[in-house]
């Protein structure tokens, strides 16, 4: 990267880019994965310099755990067919104590981070804390019970949708699966050709 | 044509563009308009397009196919980064696809939209907390359109700032602005197409999920509307309670306390469970939301919402039973 992109992106990120400039800059940006990661960390030194401590960088932890749990055998992750369901669990059970992992490493270095000077005293050594999935899970859901609510108001912070969208894609729990149901998807999902033909095996399965 | 009656014609489609542009701008130039414009934009507009997701030192792309017809949303979100999270939508069931993991994991949404889960409309009493503003006429995804700032009064809301296409009202791009103006999340559009006619194929999952392990969130919370002595006096200006329920969380037979907080614009949940002493207490942020979580007495409080940390902490540590 040349100095003069270098320069576009610094005041692209302290807003003083013009806007035809910044336009085509964004354009670039949604074909150009490492474009955005420099904007990203540009953004991130920004928030630092103006003394905004808060949580940069808490993603790419996410995105740093998340890629070990990547790294484990690929053997331990696959479904190679059509599987019983005991088989086809076990892999999800880890995949969802890793995720839960992530989780906990985001929230642990957002309190340890954050700029809010609590009161009482807090609880910063999270890591010792005892079952830590269900804590996590149950912040999980408070996230999405205060999405669903808020949406039934009809207004709320943009942003809601996709907090939950992150938890979703974290968390796969087995708590959260209806054993009856999956197997129902599991039989019948060798015959679903499309998403259409899921859709619509997953509208029958779900009729009283 | 010579260069002289190509710039009388220059001038004259710069003239027409700006009568035009004027044209709209007195018909509707109260911003409750354009919010009444923006709501009915995205729940009747079908687009295609990249958007690019700023926040937390994190710039990630999604790639956004969504097609309104007959009232009903089909839509297919797509992650430029990461697992390559896949969502395909089909009124309201959702199916997140995490190909890595060769899962499904299903969800029933009740909303009209992934990105915009809820907007503000012209319908909310914005009171004392608030001032709407249309700020300028702007471009964004090479579309014009009009910018609205919607800006809190004290540190404990978030403002906003909405880039309203013209044509169609439709929000371009949106941010969350925290108290000293620093922009906390931007969505925004790097290129859109809106109204175009959209194939059945690109509403489709790219992967063929047939061997993948399928997970079913289990069905809605339950809930049930219930009078509350829990309340606090020291709830930020403009906060009352709006909803009141008991529901039970799922994977437990325990029940808990719902509180839904909101000034007309910003919202916050406080959850009121029996201590299990095995919460975690403090402050955590996603993005710009945030929650605080408290132990008081024999009950864990916890508040959560898109607003700043000091707001669910001043909530969750001030709340008590009358």
């Amino acid at each position: 990267m040349n100095d003069a992109i270098r320069m576009q992106l610094s005041a692209f990120v302290d807003g003083e880019l013009p806007d035809n400039e910044a336009e085509m800059l964004l354009r670039r940006m949604s074909q150009d994965v490492e474009l955005r990661q420099e904007v990203a960390e540009y953004m991130a030194l920004s928030r630092v310099i103006r003394g905004e401590l808060g949580v940069a960088g808490a993603d790419r932890l996410y995105e740093r755990v998340a890629a070990a749990i990547d790294d484990r055998p690929a053997a331990d992750m696959e479904n190679d067919g059509h599987v019983a369901v005991s088989r086809s669990v076990k892999p999800l059970l880890g995949f969802a104590v890793a995720a839960s992992v992530a989780l906990l490493a985001i929230f642990g270095l957002q309190q340890s981070n954050s700029v809010v000077e609590p009161e009482q005293n807090v609880e910063t050594e999270v890591v010792a804390v005892p079952d830590i999935d269900a804590q996590l899970e149950q912040r999980r859901q408070f996230f999405r019970n205060h999405a669903k609510a808020s949406s039934q108001l009809g207004a709320s912070g943009l942003s809601s949708r996709l907090v939950t969208l992150r938890f979703s894609a974290a968390v796969g729990d087995e708590s959260e699966v209806d054993k009856d149901s999956k197997e129902d998807k599991e039989s019948q999902v060798d015959d679903a050709a499309s998403i259409d033909a899921i859709n619509n095996t997953d509208e029958a399965s779900s009729q009283p | 044509m010579t260069a002289l009656t190509r710039q009388i014609s220059a001038g004259s489609t710069l003239a027409v563009s700006l009568t035009l542009w004027a044209a709209i701008a007195a018909a509707d130039d109260e911003p409750s308009d354009w919010l009444n414009r923006m709501g009915a934009a995205v729940q009747s507009t079908s687009y295609e397009g990249t958007v690019i997701r700023i926040h937390d030192g994190v710039a990630e792309a999604l790639k956004i196919v969504h097609s309104v017809e007959d009232g009903v949303v089909r839509e297919k979100v797509v992650a430029q980064e990461g697992n390559g999270l896949e969502i395909i939508r089909n009124g309201n069931k959702v199916h997140n696809i995490l190909p890595d993991r060769r899962s499904v994991l299903v969800e029933e949404w009740d909303d009209h939209s992934t990105l915009f889960s809820t907007l503000p409309s012209s319908e909310i009493r914005f009171g004392n907390q608030y001032d709407v503003a249309i700020v300028r006429k702007d471009r964004v995804a090479g579309r014009e359109a009009l910018n609205l700032a919607i800006r809190q009064h004290d540190e404990y809301r978030y403002g906003h700032r909405i880039w309203l296409d013209i044509e169609t009202g439709f929000p371009l791009q949106t941010q969350l602005i925290g108290e000293d103006g620093s922009v906390i999340e931007q969505f925004k559009f790097a290129d859109i197409e809106i109204n175009q006619e959209i194939q059945a194929s690109a509403l489709t999952s790219s992967y063929s999920t047939d061997q993948f392990t399928w997970f079913t969130e289990s069905a809605g919370h339950l809930t049930t509307d219930i009078d509350t002595r829990w309340s606090s006096d020291q709830l930020p200006d403009g906060f009352r309670a709006v909803s009141t329920h008991e529901e039970k969380m799922q994977g437990s037979d325990e029940m808990m306390t719902h509180i839904l907080f909101s000034d007309g614009l910003a919202n916050v949940s406080v959850f009121i469970a029996a201590n299990s002493g095995k919460m975690i207490t403090g402050p955590a942020r996603v993005g710009g939301s945030n929650s605080y979580c408290v132990e008081y007495d024999e009950f864990e409080i916890t508040a959560i919402g898109e607003v700043p940390a000091i707001t669910v902490l001043q909530i969750a540590t001030t709340m008590q039973q009358r």
